[in-house]
């Protein structure tokens, strides 16, 4: 596999920005000063904190896979569960 | 081990019967279990001459001898609350008329005649209330008035539990509490005069209600800590119970997967009688249903003694990683000692698995795409609403679906890891933080183990096998009935003028501290 450039800043405001239009959210509605009354944080406070998650975050997460012999065997390991001691009974092995 | 076999059995009779046609339970009250009795437990004098000091369990065995009503308890906690909460602001929302008015109706024989009859509670302001604002301490929530109790809330008051009030949080249940704008409210019922004191949070008022003595118990929620962090800081026993154990139906969410309710008490007995009362199968919340049956908690929660020494009710191995409490070697070193001195209790050394970090760390980050679902309509008409905890919010927009399918798919490989490893070897674990446990749904309790430097309290966190809340309270409870710990109690603030125009300004969270702390 080649190796893939980390995203420029650009690049990561580009695709927060547009993540966020997409979901619906309007940045306009964020104060550009801060506000102590609500204390929200202002346009360009979510921009730097969202292109900082963007960069660290998803990739750490979507770069683990179980440990397997291969990607073949990886994808048959610990299947996804939602609620994993709750599964626990009820799968009956909770307590065995 | 013939208790958890016992589990697996309860199980399958459970579905036997479900597949059989059986009818679930529609309503929470359906679903209970025997009446629970609290043992007559001793009554130290300080609770026979003022009643907020009596521990729950104090005060039902003090009515049941006729030397305390139920109107005589709560008239002392809204005195008390009227006289320091404008200090401790550990409460959203004083209920006071309609806790006097059920009082008087328990003291005259009429209302539920359940375990907690004439109990005044504390509940975090994210569980429905039946006709009370339930704002989650949120302008997102600032007109909400619920027309029902959440389930936890209908047992304890079906129980004959009084809601004294809404108990102050961390805005949408994410930090220490504080104002929708990030301006700390509730203190550290320990440090009243020093409100940069971290008192815990999100269940930062159910947790200084208890500690201030302005309610007999509480009930909290906890996401990422939030029932036993505020627990250790401030000296009470929290539980935090197995996903499923309480029905969330009713409480505002933060993460689908991983809230739970419990509740913050005095001690291992109060915490018994609280989830033993909230627990059980509810039909509006479905990880409730097909689990193992709740345990006596309350009898696991009664210490026990052979030739006058207090002894384990099972032997039991404690499991303890080498970086719990290690910046703090004077007070682990006492604590374990204590711990490893009672009859029954083995102390095990265990290491994590070489991934416990990433796995309990990074991943972490999963959940806030579960906070983000639920709350699209505010996030798109107004996310002012949303004050200093806005970011958390928006960073669950940035994670896709396959990621939090990863996450998914980590926390089974972490189970396997904790139940087939690290539990493996012993049968309760401590902690250094809440989080690994949070993620996989499994029990913790934390409880008092001294003090710091300064004076603020030092705690505890020991996690469990899955529906083993029974055997967090019996360790619990053996250790608090050789300590005396969990029976200190915070000096009353003081409250005159001067002292009060001199005390210093309420800090503030940042938007950006508001984010890398939220549970």
């Amino acid at each position: 596999m080649s190796e893939v450039q980390p995203p420029t800043q650009e690049e990561l405001d580009a695709f927060v920005r547009t993540r966020l239009k997409l979901a619906g959210f309007d940045l306009t509605l964020l104060p550009e000063k801060a506000d102590p009354a609500t204390g929200v944080p202002t346009r360009s406070q979510v921009l730097a904190s969202l292109r900082a998650f963007v960069a660290s975050t998803p990739g750490a997460i979507s770069g683990w896979t179980p440990p397997a012999p291969t990607p073949a065997y990886a994808q048959q390991a610990s299947p996804p569960l939602l609620y994993p001691s709750v599964t626990e009974a009820w799968t009956g092995k909770a307590g065995e | 081990m013939a208790d958890r076999a016992l589990n697996r059995r309860v199980f399958l009779a459970g579905s036997a019967a479900a597949a059989g046609g059986v009818a679930l339970a529609a309503t929470p009250a359906l679903a209970r279990a025997a009446t629970p009795r609290i043992p007559d437990v001793d009554i130290p004098q300080a609770a026979r001459n003022d009643p907020s000091e009596a521990t729950l369990a104090e005060a039902v065995v003090l009515m049941r001898r006729g030397k305390l009503t139920a109107t005589e308890l709560t008239e002392a906690y809204l005195e008390r609350i009227e006289r320091y909460d404008a200090v401790y602001q550990a409460y959203a929302e004083v209920t006071g008329d309609s806790a006097l008015a059920a009082a008087r109706r328990a003291d005259r024989g009429q209302g539920p005649r359940g375990v907690l009859r004439g109990i005044p509670l504390c509940v975090k302001d994210n569980y429905f209330t039946d006709g009370v604002p339930t704002r989650c301490n949120s302008l997102v929530f600032e007109d909400f008035v619920p027309d029902e109790d959440a389930t936890a809330v209908a047992r304890l008051r079906a129980a004959g539990g009084i809601v004294l009030g809404k108990g102050q949080m961390g805005p949408l249940a994410t930090t220490r509490a504080t104002a929708p704008n990030g301006t700390v409210t509730t203190v550290n019922a320990w440090t009243p005069d020093d409100p940069s004191v971290d008192p815990g949070g999100s269940s930062t008022g159910p947790a200084c209600a208890v500690a201030a003595r302005l309610a007999s118990s509480s009930i909290g929620t906890q996401t990422g800590g939030s029932i036993v962090l505020p627990s250790n800081q401030q000296n009470l026993t929290g539980l935090k119970p197995t996903m499923g154990r309480v029905s969330l139906h009713g409480v505002i969410p933060l993460s689908f997967t991983r809230d739970h309710a419990g509740p913050l008490a005095r001690d291992a007995m109060d915490a018994a009688i609280m989830l033993q009362v909230m627990a059980g199968p509810d039909s509006r919340d479905p990880r409730t249903l097909g689990l193992p049956d709740v345990p006596d908690l309350i009898g696991a929660a009664t210490p026990v003694a052979a030739k006058g020494a207090v002894r384990m009710r099972r032997a039991t191995k404690i499991g303890v990683p080498a970086d719990f409490l290690a910046t703090r070697q004077e007070l682990r070193s006492a604590f374990l000692d204590r711990l490893d001195a009672i009859p029954g209790i083995t102390l095990v050394d265990v290491t994590y698995p070489d991934d416990w970090n990433l796995l309990t760390g990074t991943f972490n980050a999963a959940r806030l795409a579960e906070r983000t679902e639920p709350f699209r309509h505010w996030l798109r008409a107004d996310p002012t609403r949303f004050g200093v905890s806005l970011l958390s919010w928006l960073q669950g927009l940035m994670l896709s679906g396959d990621e939090w399918i990863t996450a998914q798919r980590a926390k089974n490989h972490l189970l396997r890891e904790v139940l087939d490893g690290v539990l493996n070897r012993c049968d309760v674990l401590l902690q250094t933080g809440p989080v690994p446990f949070d993620i996989l749904g499994l029990p913790e309790i934390a409880f008092p183990i001294g003090f710091d430097g300064d004076g603020v309290p030092v705690g505890a966190i020991l996690g469990g096998q899955p529906y083993e809340e029974d055997r967090l309270l019996e360790v619990a409870a053996a250790y608090q009935a050789v300590t005396d710990w969990h029976t200190r109690r915070p000096a009353d603030p003081e409250t005159n003028r001067s002292r009060l125009m001199a005390a210093p300004a309420r800090p503030r969270l940042s938007a950006e501290e508001a984010a890398a702390t939220s549970a």
